[in-house]
């Protein structure tokens, strides 16, 4: 057996170089964890503060729904009572709901002509009284009496001669309102 | 003792905004309902069908002929009744005025600006636009979304419905008119 010379030794490698490793394969995913590290105490915070926000304006609504809230009334269907160009009036919602509404009341109404559209007027007659009204007040004195359908009010407004109002589009069924006027905060 | 006050003062805090978020949801987003009667067979069962109805859509005005509708009952202000929506405003409606006794007597109507009519679709027992007339669009609250598989959910206020109606189900000529609107059964 010839002792045969030891293979060349392979070329050193420079000192200063290290050795090049092979890029881990998770790299971007290990780069991204780190990165939702650094935000999860940021995130936690704004997700805190925005459940107050939401706890605060879900309380804001709910009153403004259910318990009080303003409303700007403009027109002239209710002269003399609410200005021409805007009052701001309060509005209870609690009425309607508990069936304490009488003749009299101004109420807020949604329009049954127009669904986005909410009036306010005064309520004249509930479910089964007879109403008399005048047809056409600026031109002549005839008058119609007409019996309320139960589950319907018929609203007016207070200037006659210019209000679009139950003598326009006939009694309303009482789901409609909304809320009753309770106190004017002229401007 | 202060101790015990606040505590009991945190925990009610805590039920109120569980309840507020639930009311929020079941108000704006989606609502779950027991729909029971004979007024919608075979849509839906006499002894109460579970249903999902969202409240969206009506607001939007997504709201078209062929969609169950949840409606505020225009003669029974407290009482919200599921029906079709069969016409909406501008539409001419054809309808049977005495569908027990003859086939002949039809009837059209033009659905005012601002309506929609409604009808059951047993239209041998159901209280709809037929009789109370069409109901403004704002007092449609909901419309449906999903109907339960498990049909008949029996509660023991449907037992006496159940009971009343049998004498009027063996009379019925179940005739459905569903070729002309969608049937939506649950999904």
């Amino acid at each position: 057996m010839s002792f045969q010379p030891a293979l060349q030794a392979p070329a050193a490698t420079p000192i200063s170089q290290p050795l090049a490793r092979a890029p881990h394969p998770l790299r971007p995913i290990m780069k991204l964890l780190s990165y939702i590290k650094q935000w999860k105490s940021a995130a936690r915070e704004t997700i805190a503060r925005a459940s107050i926000a939401a706890q605060f304006l879900s309380l804001i609504h709910i009153t403004d729904a259910y318990i009080c809230s303003t409303t700007l009334v403009q027109g002239p269907s209710m002269l003399p009572t609410l200005n021409y160009s805007g009052d701001v009036v309060l509005i209870e919602h609690l009425s309607h709901r508990l069936g304490k509404l009488e003749p009299g009341d101004i109420v807020v109404v949604r329009s049954p002509v127009d669904p986005k559209k909410i009036v306010a007027k005064r309520i004249v007659g509930m479910e089964g009284d007879r109403v008399t009204y005048l047809t056409e007040p600026s031109y002549s004195e005839s008058s119609r009496t007409v019996l309320v359908p139960k589950g319907h009010v018929w609203i007016q407004g207070d200037n006659v001669y210019a209000s679009a109002d139950s003598r326009y589009f006939g009694a309303v069924p009482y789901g409609l309102i909304q809320g009753r006027a309770f106190l004017r905060i002229g401007i | 003792m202060w101790s015990i006050i606040r505590e009991a003062f945190d925990k009610t805090l805590l039920v109120a905004k569980a309840y507020g978020i639930l009311h929020i949801t079941n108000s704006y987003l989606c609502t779950v309902a027991l729909a029971y009667g004979p007024s919608m067979i075979p849509t839906i069962n006499l002894t109460g069908d579970l249903i999902l109805a969202e409240r969206i859509s009506p607001r939007i005005g997504k709201v078209g002929v062929g969609d169950i509708v949840i409606v505020r009952s225009p003669v029974v202000p407290r009482r919200v009744v599921t029906k079709r929506v069969v016409g909406m405003e501008g539409d001419q409606v054809t309808y049977l005025l005495d569908p027990h006794n003859s086939d002949e007597v039809h009837s059209i109507v033009v659905v005012p600006r601002g309506h929609v009519w409604i009808q059951g679709d047993n239209i041998y027992n159901s209280k709809d636009s037929r009789d109370f007339g069409p109901v403004p669009y704002a007092l449609v609250e909901a419309k449906l979304l999903w109907r339960s598989f498990v049909r008949g959910a029996s509660i023991p206020v449907c037992k006496f419905a159940c009971d009343w109606s049998s004498g009027m189900c063996g009379r019925l000529k179940i005739l459905v008119q569903c070729n002309t609107y969608q049937d939506r059964r649950g999904k």
